[in-house]
């Protein structure tokens, strides 16, 4: 919301403060400052200009070489506009000015060989207006050389203000002056009402009927008539320009004014236009079609509330108003609506119809019932001041049920129960008098306050706690300097996936983190995704039931920028509906925590020492039983390799942990790889984090280290190619030696020398007992009866 | 005895000390060393001493005889060193072999520092779910349907009653729903927004956020505790203020901002987190008695945080994982 420091300066006193101190007011209520405009600062180096010569540009037929006098020099100027002209009084922006619109520094040049000492600006140039048509042309009584600030009265300091949805009562210039009273602790200066009344009343010209009384709790309308139309003045303009506003005419911009000024939106009708002198307030028609000021036809529903003449719709309720009913330069007679809406219906109304406007803005926020009449008056009054015409006496004020103030009983023990500081009880009192909040009655312990109706977020004690806290600075309360710490056990449930995410850096994974929502087509690819029901685009329209998508599409754009060697994992929650139907309750959601590793490419790029080959299914599985032995896990853990056909992996195998499948993957199948155009290949493996969290144990043990002597034996054999190592080794362990430990492939190796369709696999054997040295004779007996089994199984035979 | 030992002591030295070749080294091993050596000759000497004038001996006698070997090795390898290195093929300047190093996400790794901090100031941390109940969301939270505050949020809705979390909010009405005072932990995680993906905004972040809950928790707590935070993350001297602000689930609520001034740039400044007192309509929403428990919360974000401290201007850079981006941090 745009506020003007010159219009604020109406409501209070501020001429003795820096502009940095407004600001530290203005932040210290909680009026968050976002922007700001210092006009003088921005229209610095801008003169009054006069236009002493003008003779065309002899190189350019579309320039023209004017001189321009400042009050104390010439300067030479080239200018394309085609109206500027001698004895012109203009804007002229000197050597150093700094373009508004634009941002450029004027700097002296030389524009088809002429020398050019500054610029003529057009409205444009000086974000005064759209207006680029010409030159700003000035009043010619202005003096040459005085600041385009003072000459425009444009020496304003224009606030961006972001206001909290719960801040209804700071919408306008006058509640901004309000907070900053309290703050500052100075008055606050009313809004003049002075006028006279013709003896014929308001009544008398209209009828007022509310029929939806719930969604209109107050009308109230004042007439005005033989009203010229015509353009404002320029003090009017000047408001609503600072603001960003069109000006349009002196009516349309009296009731702009006023809603800026008070926070109340009015709308005035052509009297003239309401069939039958009516106003009937009630809900539309289902399906009823609507033409808007804005010229649009809109459709609306018994749920909008709509403002009616005696046969049709002339407004939108609390929105905006109708083209059928609106002031034009016939109009002649003056309706002036204030009214108060209730706040949830327009705001429904105005999302439903994607319209929001400065009138939806505040009523959907709160707008204050008890100021209608007051802002009706205010506004008659500006409208006859400035249009002529009479204003017809009282309003027609519609207030069926009164709205009740709340009454709030604030204890001053509280306070310093919740800020943990006390504040002086005259201190409270007088920052909630500031505020506009009544004090009815008061003991030592107890203020009995009285909410004033424009301050619809006050309901509660502790609502008035933070009006006190607030006014009186947030820097003001003093931080403790200790603090107690409970000695309950305490509780880190993200611990887990810390570990795990440190265990992979250290295995020499870098973490990515990808977006969880995805393209339709891609999410249901993937698993049993989820709708989001409003998405922002169709590329983020359902949330992600599995990470592999998220690794391939970076995979894929690490790849176009020429980074091939990648070694990833992720660890990020996938989301799944376990049915087709509706989701009901949490039951019909599979919610996890997964991680999944990637890699694809090469471990490294070539080296002098190595030439390093491509990532294959083996790097894989190594980086998993890594995985698993950095977290203890190995022992218990198991394998199960599944040729059988899966959608997204070859080579598939699956994980075992405690017998809790916990983890599946493989080689990325191309087809899969291909859709994120990634035509290296790609493995990956999935594990269940909130599983594996599951069937982790807690305990951890030491092993007595071994006292005696290993003995290691090795012997090749030769089998058919078929055979794979588990079988192999499966059959090793039959022999149901007590003294054998551990078994190790340590070459595997084919060869024509041994025959087409054959292998040969070397084995280490390690034998050791826990409690005593072995002999020779029991270990060979049982090396011996290994090598047997293994030939009688596979038919095999013993190399050299 | 005693001379003899001091005398031999001193000769070797000196002559040791100009020693600059094998051959000289070789004489030396001779004069003193080898078994018709001087220092041998004095052990036989030492022997035929009469035995009550031994143990005056025997220590510094043991002494001379390891200094000397101890500095006659040393000058030998040396030498040997010297002399091998005129002919090794070793080039040092080769590249090293290296292995392939992991990483955090910068984004992690500015959470679990966040974390690291406030466990040090007694929180514990929990986990919720991303996808919510309306009801843990904005319901128990004080937002009340058809409300502006709602629009604070834009929302990416499952169903009328699920959505994805807007903030991790609904993990404090998790915890202060299975748990009873004094609760003191921070709830950090992913949370969704509907907004068009630009530099500034993403659709999801990260956030971490706070809450303690107890008898005697004061807003003087909230700012003492998030002035040690501030300090411990962004250094001792960070300038900061609090200001006042809206959230429905707080009362009083605050920003707190603190002044951010790159080398070279004007200084500005700049929101951190948000932060207030429990409402009492939260406490009462699940069924702590606000006249009996106090309690403050607070939020931040992390990818915000990050852009700030790291220079960061476009947020979806974090989320494109380039590799060129991972190993920078």
């Amino acid at each position: 919301m745009k506020i003007s420091l010159n219009w604020l300066k109406q409501y209070i006193d501020l001429n003795d403060l820096s502009v940095d101190d407004v600001v530290n007011g203005l932040i210290t209520a909680g009026l968050e400052v976002d922007e700001m405009v210092n006009q003088t600062e921005l229209y610095k180096n801008f003169v009054v200009g006069f236009v002493k010569e003008k003779k065309k540009h002899p190189n350019a037929d579309k320039l023209s070489l004017c001189i321009i006098n400042d009050g104390v020099a010439d300067y030479s100027v080239v200018c394309g506009a085609p109206n500027v002209d001698k004895n012109q009084k203009i804007v002229f922006a000197k050597i150093g000015a700094v373009i508004p619109e634009g941002g450029f520094e004027i700097k002296p040049v030389k524009l088809r060989g002429e020398k050019s000492e500054g610029m003529i600006c057009s409205e444009r140039e000086l974000s005064i207006s759209d207006n680029h048509d010409g030159i700003m042309v000035l009043d010619a009584s202005l003096k040459e050389g005085t600041d385009i600030s003072e000459a425009l009265k444009m020496n304003d300091v224009i606030f961006d203000i972001d206001i909290t949805p719960n801040r209804a009562d700071a919408l306008s210039h006058f509640g901004v002056a309000r907070d900053l009273s309290a703050v500052l602790n100075r008055s606050l200066i009313e809004p003049e009402l002075k006028f006279t009344e013709e003896n014929k009343k308001s009544s008398d010209y209209a009828d007022i009927i509310i029929e939806n009384e719930v969604d209109c709790p107050r009308y109230a309308a004042k007439v005005v008539t033989g009203v010229e139309i015509k353009e404002s003045p320029e003090w009017l303009k000047t408001r609503l320009k600072s603001l960003g506003l069109r000006p349009i005419n002196n009516v349309v911009d009296v009731t702009n004014f006023v809603l800026h000024e008070l926070g109340q939106p009015l709308h005035a009708f052509d009297l003239d236009q309401l069939a039958g002198n009516k106003i009937v307030v009630k809900s539309a028609v289902n399906k009823e079609k609507f033409v808007t000021l804005d010229s649009k036809e809109r459709e609306l529903s018994a749920d909008d509330l709509l403002i009616c003449d005696g046969e049709k719709g002339v407004a939108i309720a609390g929105v905006m108003g109708g083209e059928n009913s609106e002031v034009t330069v016939n109009t002649k007679n003056i309706l002036i609506e204030s009214a108060y809406f209730r706040p949830s219906a327009v705001r429904k109304t105005a999302k439903k119809l994607g319209l929001s406007t400065d009138a939806s803005y505040r009523f959907e926020r709160g707008c204050n019932p008890d100021i209608v009449v007051f802002a009706a008056r205010r506004c008659a009054m500006l409208i006859a001041e400035l249009g002529g015409g009479n204003i017809a006496s009282g309003e027609i004020d519609v207030y069926p049920k009164e709205i009740v103030k709340k009454n709030v009983t604030l204890r001053f023990s509280r306070i310093s129960k919740i800020l943990g500081y006390s504040i002086a009880n005259e201190q409270v009192e007088n920052i909630l008098v500031k505020l506009g909040i009544n004090v009815l009655n008061k003991d030592l312990e107890t203020l009995f306050c009285e909410i004033p109706l424009f301050r619809p977020d006050i309901e509660r004690e502790i609502d008035l706690i933070e009006e006190i806290a607030r006014v009186y600075g947030y820097d003001n309360i003093p931080s403790v300097s200790k603090i107690s710490i409970t000695l309950d056990p305490k509780t880190d449930q993200s611990g887990f996936s810390e570990k795990i995410r440190y265990s992979l850096a250290s295995l020499g994974f870098r973490e990515i983190i990808t977006n969880s929502l995805l393209n339709e087509e891609t999410a249901k690819k993937f698993g049993n995704a989820i709708n989001i029901l409003n998405p922002q685009s169709y590329e983020m329209a359902n949330t992600r039931p599995s990470l592999l998508p998220g690794m391939l599409s970076t995979f894929s754009k690490n790849i176009k920028v020429r980074e091939h060697n990648l070694k990833y994992f992720e660890v990020g929650h996938i989301f799944e509906k376990k049915s087709e139907g509706e989701i009901k309750s949490f039951d019909d959601i599979f919610e996890n925590e997964f991680l999944l590793m990637g890699i694809t490419g090469k471990s490294d790029e070539d080296q002098w020492y190595t030439k390093t080959k491509n990532y294959d299914i083996y790097d894989l599985r190594g980086n998993v039983e890594d995985f698993l032995s950095k977290n203890l896990l190995d022992k218990d853990s198991r394998y199960e390799y599944n040729q059988q056909n899966n959608s997204f992996f070859d080579q598939y195998f699956e994980l075992f942990v405690r017998d809790v499948h916990v983890g599946f993957g493989g080689k990325v199948k191309t087809n899969i790889a291909e859709l994120f155009d990634i035509k290296q290949d790609v493995f990956a493996f999935n594990i269940n984090l909130d599983v594996l969290k599951q069937v982790e144990s807690k305990e951890k043990r030491f092993t007595e280290l071994l006292k005696y002597p290993k003995i290691i034996r090795d012997f090749a054999i030769v089998l058919d190619k078929s055979v794979e190592y588990g079988q192999v080794v499966k059959s090793i362990f039959a022999i149901n030696s007590k003294l054998l430990k551990n078994v190790k492939l340590f070459d595997i190796f084919e060869s024509e020398s041994l025959g087409e369709d054959k292998k040969s696999m070397a084995f280490q054997l390690e034998f050791y007992d826990e409690n005593r040295t072995l002999t020779e004779e029991e270990v060979n007996k049982d090396f011996w009866n290994a090598i047997e089994i293994v030939k009688k199984d596979f038919n095999a035979q013993l190399r050299g | 005895m005693e001379d003899r030992i001091k005398s031999i002591q001193t000769d070797f030295d000196n002559e040791i000390a100009v020693v600059d070749d094998i051959k000289k080294l070789e004489e030396i091993r001779l004069k003193y060393l080898s078994r018709k050596g001087l220092v041998p000759l004095l052990f036989e000497d030492f022997r035929k001493l009469p035995s009550d004038e031994k143990p005056k001996y025997g220590k510094t006698l043991n002494i001379l005889k390891n200094v000397v070997q101890q500095k006659f090795d040393d000058v030998k390898n040396n030498l040997e060193m010297n002399a091998s290195g005129k002919k090794s093929t070793v080039d040092l300047t080769l590249p090293a072999r290296r292995n392939e190093v992991g990483s955090l996400h910068i984004l992690t790794q500015t959470l679990y520092e966040m974390k690291e901090i406030f466990k040090g100031l007694g929180f514990s941390v929990y986990e919720g779910p991303e996808l919510e109940s309306d009801f843990n969301n904005f319901e128990a939270l004080n937002f009340p349907a058809d409300h502006p505050a709602r629009d604070m949020q834009d929302t990416f809705f499952i169903n009328e009653n699920f959505l994805l979390r807007t903030h991790t909010s609904p993990v404090q009405v998790r915890l202060m729903k299975s748990k009873k005072p004094p609760l003191r932990a921070i709830m950090p995680g992913k949370v969704y927004r509907n907004e068009a993906i630009s530099a500034k905004s993403y659709c999801l972040f990260h956030q971490v956020e706070g809450l303690y809950v107890d008898t005697d928790v004061t807003f003087a707590e909230l700012k003492g505790t998030l002035v040690a935070f501030a300090q411990q993350f962004f250094g001792e001297n960070v300038k900061y203020r609090f200001r006042p602000s809206f959230f429905p689930f707080t009362e009083p609520s605050a920003e707190v901002d603190i002044w951010w001034e790159p080398k070279g740039k004007q200084g500005r400044w700049l929101e951190i987190l948000g932060c207030g007192m429990v409402d009492p309509n939260v406490l009462r929403n699940v069924d702590i008695d606000p006249e009996k428990y106090t309690g403050y919360a607070f939020g931040m974000g992390v990818e915000r945080t990050a852009m700030l401290r790291y220079g960061i201007t476009d947020i979806r850079t974090f989320f494109d994982n380039d590799k060129r981006f991972l190993t920078q941090f």
